[in-house]
């Protein structure tokens, strides 16, 4: 016996395959994030930073993506509807989706876990 | 009725917010320039009494640990006491004197704006292309167009300076005191805060009267834009429900124009009205921050202000998260009021 397709129309998603997608898109964040903590510290020392200051500044970045992908998520999901509206009742040009709007948020999330990531064991190593 | 797991699903959401608005302030505050250490101890102190004070902060351990310690606090609500602004008295305190100042001026300015938006919408749309259309939409743009910290001054010189109809700043005449408490059947109760609210539980009418004329000026500044938002919503919104089937059958049977639109038209033209209104209170909110600049109110909106001039971290943070608690909220009661008016939308 078959099974039916999961992904199909109308279906959807088991929950592990859900979390999974979920995950995979917050790890592509996380694995630019990651790097660009290093490097933001390196570019903040090479503007005549001292590295604790630079450190805490490039920690204060990762907040910053972090914080702005959270809101921006829960946001999409809260306002999602009243934006939608808005657009259609304005007749605004415009291709904004939710959905969209939730995955570029959790890409977001995962960069700023990577910044803060690897800035906290930066500032653990000096 | 609006089920309980739509609820649930809605309330569960305001933790990721909460959190977002914490980790933002969390991180515009320390990426801004200037150590509140600096500005407690002033510029005179030496280099061991500015390590002290960033010590007993907690300014010099890792900022990873004051980030986690800091969403520890705002989980229970406690910022500490205020750095700088109200010196030592503890920031859940500071706001909620403040705070009703602007809750005040906030519903007083969306009471306007609903109370203009919707009939000057529904007339505009009913009256499609006709002269009071033009002029409705040339309203609404202008509205929307036009920053506060221009219709302010500009409504402040024409109303009270030139024509001396209202007060050009205050809460409330100077001459006129509240007592601190109000007393139901001999029990001694708090007052609320809200200036209007409070004159009336105190029985003073003279009072009442002096803090409406007041509060009228800002309500319209901050009325004004709203207003324009909503006319616009509501015509369009409008425009797209008497154009219905269902309409035409009403009128077809014999229904008046009158009450077909607003028996019919109305209930369902209104349901997208409601969401933008709760998007929008959070400008409401941020146009009281400026009206409260503008017209000389102490509200929570002043003191924001100055607690970035002042680097007062706990303040800034206590005064930002209690605004996005609120805004949720509001957005709360929104979703609710929606799924009452279109019960599709809890699918």
């Amino acid at each position: 016996m078959s099974r039916s397709d999961p992904t199909a129309e109308g279906e959807p998603p088991p929950l592990a395959t859900a979390l999974r997608r979920r995950l995979r898109l917050l790890a592509s964040g996380v694995a630019v994030g990651a790097p660009a903590g290093p490097v933001a510290v390196g570019v903040l020392i090479a503007t005549g930073r001292r590295l604790p200051d630079a450190v805490a500044a490039g920690f204060a970045l990762g907040t910053l993506a972090l914080g702005f992908g959270v809101l921006g998520w829960s946001g999409s999901i809260l306002a999602g509807p009243g934006i939608a509206a808005a657009r259609d009742h304005l007749a605004v040009g415009s291709d904004w989706t939710e959905t969209g709007s939730r995955r570029a948020m959790t890409r977001i999330v995962g960069v700023g876990v990577g910044v803060m990531t690897t800035t906290s064991l930066l500032e653990t190593l000096a | 009725m609006v089920s309980k797991r739509f609820l649930l699903k809605r309330l569960l959401l305001l933790v990721p917010v909460l959190f977002g608005v914490a980790t933002l302030v969390f991180a515009i505050l320390h990426l801004a320039p200037g150590d509140p250490a600096r500005i407690i101890v002033g510029q005179r102190a030496s280099a061991e009494q500015l390590q002290q004070v960033r010590t007993e902060l907690g300014l010099n351990d890792p900022l990873w640990v004051q980030y986690v310690r800091f969403l520890t606090d705002a989980a229970t609500f406690q910022f500490g006491d205020s750095y700088q602004i109200a010196k030592g008295t503890p920031v859940r305190e500071v706001v909620s004197e403040t705070l009703p100042v602007t809750i005040e001026l906030a519903l007083f300015g969306q009471f306007f704006g609903l109370a203009l938006g919707i009939p000057l919408g529904v007339v505009s749309a009913v009256k499609q292309d006709t002269l009071t259309d033009h002029a409705t939409r040339i309203g609404a743009l202008t509205g929307i167009s036009v920053p506060i910290y221009w219709s302010g001054p500009l409504l402040i010189l024409f109303l009270s300076t030139y024509l001396g109809w209202f007060p050009a700043s205050g809460r409330i005449g100077a001459t006129i005191f509240l007592d601190n408490s109000w007393q139901l059947l001999g029990t001694e109760l708090p007052l609320t805060g809200l200036v209007t609210v409070d004159t009336l539980l105190l029985g003073n009418v003279d009072a009442f009267l002096s803090a409406v004329t007041h509060l009228l000026l800002p309500s319209l500044v901050i009325g004004i834009y709203s207003m324009a938002l909503i006319s616009r919503m509501m015509r369009s919104s409008m425009l797209e429900v008497i154009r219905q089937d269902y309409i035409r059958t009403a009128r077809a049977k014999g229904q008046g124009a009158r009450i077909t639109v607003l028996k019919h038209g109305f209930r369902n033209a209104l349901i997208p009205v409601v969401t933008v209104v709760g998007i929008q209170f959070g400008s409401l909110l941020g146009g009281a921050v400026l009206t409260e600049t503008v017209f000389g109110i102490a509200g929570i909106g002043t003191m924001l202000v100055e607690a970035i001039g002042a680097t007062d971290y706990p303040l800034v943070q206590g005064t930002v998260l209690t605004f996005a608690l609120l805004f949720t909220l509001v957005n709360l009661g929104v979703d609710v009021t929606y799924s009452y008016l279109d019960p599709r939308i809890e699918q």
